[in-house]
């Protein structure tokens, strides 16, 4: 079991009244598993993935980590977890856009305190992997999307996550580059690597292995 | 549209209370600072023109040689007003003042006497000269008559009630009677006339009459007749050294020539300075009144500039950094339709309103810090409320400023696209990074610059105060005015030094600290050539004198009446006097002088040679020096203090002065306190120095807040992504700061050079001076830097503890 949460709740408070964001939340998700996310806009997608990925606290319940209980980590010890296992990747990159495409790979190495000498070895080795070596020394904004959503899937990996969480990863591309980060994720999950994104087409959920579907905070 | 303009810019400020606040409180202390600084200057600028025919009159200054020893002197001696008046048809009239510093007065039947300071004689001329008004009394009579004198309405108040003043009779220091004249107001604190209470008849002065050419004691003012200046009457002013001085000295050496005169290397130079000039332009010692020196106009003009720059140098960074969340409002503006320029007049709107709203805050600011700020200038200034000249400058400047400080923003962010900006697409395209980084630097380096000027400034302070002068004078209690003792001296001192606490005490007529001063002209016994004569400081002690200053004699012996009869003519050189003689300390002993040449000259010999010591301020070399034998003319009495309590002793001091002199106040200070109040000038430098340095980094670091605040929402991406990486507060602190921090030391390197340089150049008035140490470097350095680090990084961790989610969730 990679991960667990057990009644999960999550609200907020406006006006005395509570409005649920996330409703009772129970998920189980495996090692090696390719789960996608799916609902309408403001059901919760995004908000359970911030949960899953500690970016976002929760009100009620029970979430567990790798046999860790994330409620009662510190802080500190939380970031730790997720700087060790989880990669992320967005619908509109967040590639730093002072940094060149060698650099935004590198940074959550010098985060995770990796050596410079084996730094530069891991970003060469994923440079090649994705094809992109003759991109290295570019800044992002000249790229296409897709090459920079390519970006973002390798700098996502380049820390040897267990578990991917990508929020509408193919949401800014087209339909062609789309396919491309769906191929290479899939690929991905047959190596082993867990992942779980978000997405609003039927098409990109297929590549899953499970499908959970939100309405309004609750799993249907 | 201007009325829209003006309600759109209200909002926009009142939308943003924390910006607008560093904006106004930024501008209005720049403006107070500046305001305050300009009134100072106003007030010097306009120092003595307040005088009807200010412009006519000059003062006659002489530089001399004579005796070994070079004189700039602010006096003349006392015929010399008479002969300008006779000899040059351009000199319409002189006046002669004489100071002759403190008195003690009272009314005639009362007994307790009123202490007064800067007592003067002056010349009958002096209403007419200076087109002065009296109160009550008559212009043509007043002050004619010998032992009559004037008052201003504040001594006058003091004995009895202005109307009543006319034909009242004080006595002066229990033994002259004087008649009163004349009572005229208060003289204004921006003239020669400053703190001068009263003026005695000059005619009913003895010396003033006298054909003394030798002696120059005489501030001697002249009118001159419309359309000339102190140029044209300078060839017949300098033909008075042949008519007047060359007859006068041949009196003493037989036979002597203009030209022999000049030949020995001797010279006495007469010109002249306009009225108005004085104060600023002098810089002669001693002074009829306190004056200052165009230098500290300039360096707090400069300071005053240097605040408004940095004012609205913030303005213009706080608006550029801001502009971000405003360029939403440019691009719809844009494509609704706006022209450029009619966005630049919305912005110039802005700041013109902010600049108002600055000057309000900057007077109620001035005028709180008002009396602070004169007990610190030493000035009485007020801010001219019911001028409306002054509003209207003011209102003008404010304006301008906030103009100037608004165009950079209203033309940087009229420029902005609106397709990009309404794209909300990455902010890179905002730009002015480089014009703000400039500006920070620009800030920092005057930060640093002025920390280093007041560290250095305090610093010379102390070594002055600090170094050693070749005398004691800690501990040592002056008593004043002793020589309205009269005979009852002696026994004063003996009973003074039969108190345990008191180790020693000595009556003179002249103290080591700063004070009015008397030299003299003496002839060698064995040589009375002009070229051997000296001119000496010369100043009455006892015996007690050296020991009682700490004095260390380096050949010969001290005073000692009891052994020697002969004492009473004798006289201690120090070491400068014996140099010019072209003696050594051993052989000058012996040696005999003639002094006193006009009233016919009487011997003393050299008993002993003391130690140079300074007599001066440390701004001047040490000059020569007899100490003479005789209690007669000692107006003080110091006494050396041997610790214990100093209040209780004290008390008993005045009690014995009570007994012997129960109408005469005690007047009493201690030596270095008065040793100080001679670096006056240095220490309210260092403390208006420190003032606005204080006030030029609050500015600087207001902007840097500002400018901290926006690097850090325009960061805010940047830092959820890193965060989401894995990076820890710390690590995003720090790279928020560092870039300022960057800035921050480039600034330092910058003003370090031109610090040193600036006040190296500021120590070289000195003769004794500090070199300036590595400390003050790092020390500006550290502070800058340090303050720079605690402004920044308030924002920097704000930013860096806020949860990534909210930062990178809206899409």
């Amino acid at each position: 079991m990679l991960l667990e949460l057990n009644n999960i709740f999550k609200w907020v408070t406006t006006g005395g009244q509570r409005i649920f964001l996330l409703k009772d939340i129970n998920l189980q998700v495996e090692q090696g598993e390719f789960i996608s996310v799916m609902g309408p806009s403001g059901s919760g997608k995004s908000t359970l993935l911030n949960v899953i990925g500690m970016l976002d606290t929760f009100d009620e319940g029970e979430y567990n980590f790798m046999d860790e209980s994330v409620y009662s980590l510190k802080e500190k010890h939380r970031a730790n977890l997720y700087k060790q296992y989880i990669g992320f990747v967005f619908q509109s990159y967040h590639l730093l856009d002072d940094l060149t495409v060698q650099e935004n790979l590198e940074m959550p190495l010098i985060y995770k305190k990796v050596k410079g000498s084996e730094r530069k070895a891991m970003v060469a080795d994923m440079l090649d992997r994705f094809n992109i070596v003759g991109k290295k020394d570019l800044f992002p904004a000249q790229l296409s999307g897709g090459q920079q959503q390519l970006v973002g899937v390798a700098r996502a990996l380049i820390a040897n996550p267990k578990l991917i969480l990508a929020d509408e990863p193919t949401g800014n591309l087209n339909s062609k580059q789309g396919e491309e980060i769906m191929e290479l994720f899939k690929q991905l999950n047959e190596e082993g690597v867990t992942i779980i994104q978000v997405t609003h087409s039927e098409k990109n959920a297929e590549y899953g292995s499970r499908i959970i579907n939100l309405l309004d905070g609750r799993m249907v | 549209m201007f009325k829209n303009n003006i309600k759109i810019a209200w909002r926009s400020l009142k939308k943003q209370p924390f910006f607008t606040f560093l904006n106004i409180f930024g501008l209005a202390i720049g403006m107070a600072g500046g305001l305050l600084l300009g009134l100072y200057i106003y007030d010097d600028l306009s120092h003595d023109k307040m005088f009807v025919d200010a412009d006519r009159i000059y003062r006659i200054n002489a530089d001399m040689k004579f005796g070994g020893a070079e004189e700039r002197t602010a006096e003349v001696s006392a015929p010399m007003a008479e002969a300008l008046v006779n000899d040059i048809p351009e000199v319409e009239m002189a006046t002669r003042f004489r100071n002759i510093g403190s008195i003690s007065i009272r009314l005639q039947d009362v007994m307790d006497n009123v202490r007064e300071h800067q007592i003067a004689y002056a010349d009958s001329t002096f209403f007419n000269m200076f087109g002065i008004q009296l109160l009550y009394g008559d212009e043509r009579t007043a002050l004619v008559e010998p032992n009559t004198m004037i008052m201003t309405r504040t001594a006058a108040e003091k004995h009895f009630p202005v109307d009543q003043a006319i034909g009242k009779t004080l006595i002066i220091n229990d033994q002259e009677v004087y008649t009163v004249t004349g009572v005229i107001e208060d003289l204004p604190k921006n003239s020669i006339f400053r703190d001068k209470p009263i003026f005695l008849a000059m005619s009913g002065y003895e010396d003033a009459q006298l054909a003394e050419w030798g002696n120059h004691n005489y501030y001697t003012f002249v009118k001159l007749v419309p359309g000339t200046s102190g140029s044209d009457i300078q060839d017949e002013m300098q033909a008075m050294v042949g008519k007047y001085l060359i007859p006068y000295a041949q009196r003493f050496f037989p036979g002597i020539t203009e030209q022999q005169f000049l030949d020995s290397g001797n010279y006495v130079n007469y010109s002249s300075i306009a009225l108005t000039d004085i104060h600023l332009h002098s810089g002669r010692s001693p002074e009829f009144s306190t004056v200052s020196d165009i230098k500290n106009v300039y360096i707090l003009g400069a300071i005053a500039i240097i605040l408004l720059v940095l004012a609205s140098v913030n303005f213009m960074n706080l608006s550029t950094a801001h502009s971000l969340k405003r360029s939403k409002e440019v691009g719809i503006r844009k494509t609704l339709g706006s022209q450029r320029s009619g966005l630049i007049g919305q912005f110039l709107t802005e700041s013109g309103l902010i600049a108002i709203g600055s000057l309000l805050f900057a007077i109620v600011i001035a005028s709180v810090a008002m009396p602070f700020y004169n007990n610190l200038a030493g000035k009485e200034l007020s801010i001219p409320y019911s001028n409306p000249f002054f509003w209207l400058i003011l209102l003008v400047a404010a304006l301008v400023l906030g103009l100037f400080s608004g165009s950079y923003p209203a033309f940087f962010m009229s420029r902005f696209v609106a397709a990009k900006v309404l794209k909300g697409q990455g902010d890179n395209f905002i730009g002015g990074g480089r014009v703000r980084n400039a500006l920070v630097i620009f800030q920092f380096s005057i930060s640093v610059f002025l920390i280093m000027g007041t560290l250095t400034v305090f610093q010379q302070l102390r070594f002055i105060q600090g170094k050693d002068l070749g005398y004691g004078k800690n501990q040592v209690l002056v008593i004043g005015g002793v020589n309205t003792l009269e005979g009852k001296k002696q026994a004063f001192k003996d009973a003074v030094v039969r108190i345990s606490q008191v180790d020693h005490a000595t009556l003179s007529s002249n103290l080591p600290t700063p004070s009015a001063r008397s030299s003299g002209t003496y002839l060698l016994a064995e040589d009375r050539s002009q070229e051997k004569s000296i001119n000496m400081q010369q100043w009455e002690v006892d015996e007690d004198y050296l020991s009682t200053m700490d004095l260390s004699l380096i050949s010969g012996r001290t005073f000692d009446l009891d052994k020697f009869a002969t004492d009473s003519s004798a006289v201690i050189l120090n070491e400068k006097a014996v140099a010019v003689l072209g003696k050594t300390p051993e052989s000058v002993i012996g040696t005999q002088f003639v002094g006193g040449l006009e009233g016919g000259g009487n011997l003393s010999t050299v008993i002993g040679v003391v130690k140079n010591f300074h007599y001066e301020t440390l701004r001047d070399e040490v000059g020569s020096l007899a100490l003479f034998h005789g209690g007669e003319f000692a107006s003080n009495l110091a006494i050396k203090l041997n610790g214990g309590d100093v209040a209780q002793t004290i008390a008993e001091i005045e009690g014995i002065w009570r007994d012997m002199a129960p109408t005469q106040p005690f007047d009493h200070y201690f030596m270095d306190d008065s040793f100080n109040a001679s670096y006056e000038a240095e220490q309210r430098l260092g403390e208006i120095f420190m003032i606005f340095t204080l006030l030029s980094i609050i500015i600087a670091c207001l902007g840097l807040l500002g400018l901290a605040t926006f690097n850090a929402q325009k960061r805010v991406k940047e830092i959820g992504v890193r965060k989401v990486l894995g990076a820890g507060v710390g690590q995003i602190v720090y790279r928020l700061s560092v870039d300022f921090l960057k800035l921050v030391g480039l600034a330092v390197i910058i003003a370090l050079p031109l610090g040193w340089y600036a006040m190296d150049r500021w120590l070289q008035d000195f003769s004794y001076r500090i070199d300036i140490p590595w400390w003050i470097f790092a020390l500006s350095a550290l502070m800058a830097v340090g303050v720079a680090l605690v402004t920044v990084s308030y924002q920097s961790i704000k930013a860096a503890v806020v949860n990534p989610v909210k930062s990178l969730r809206n899409e």
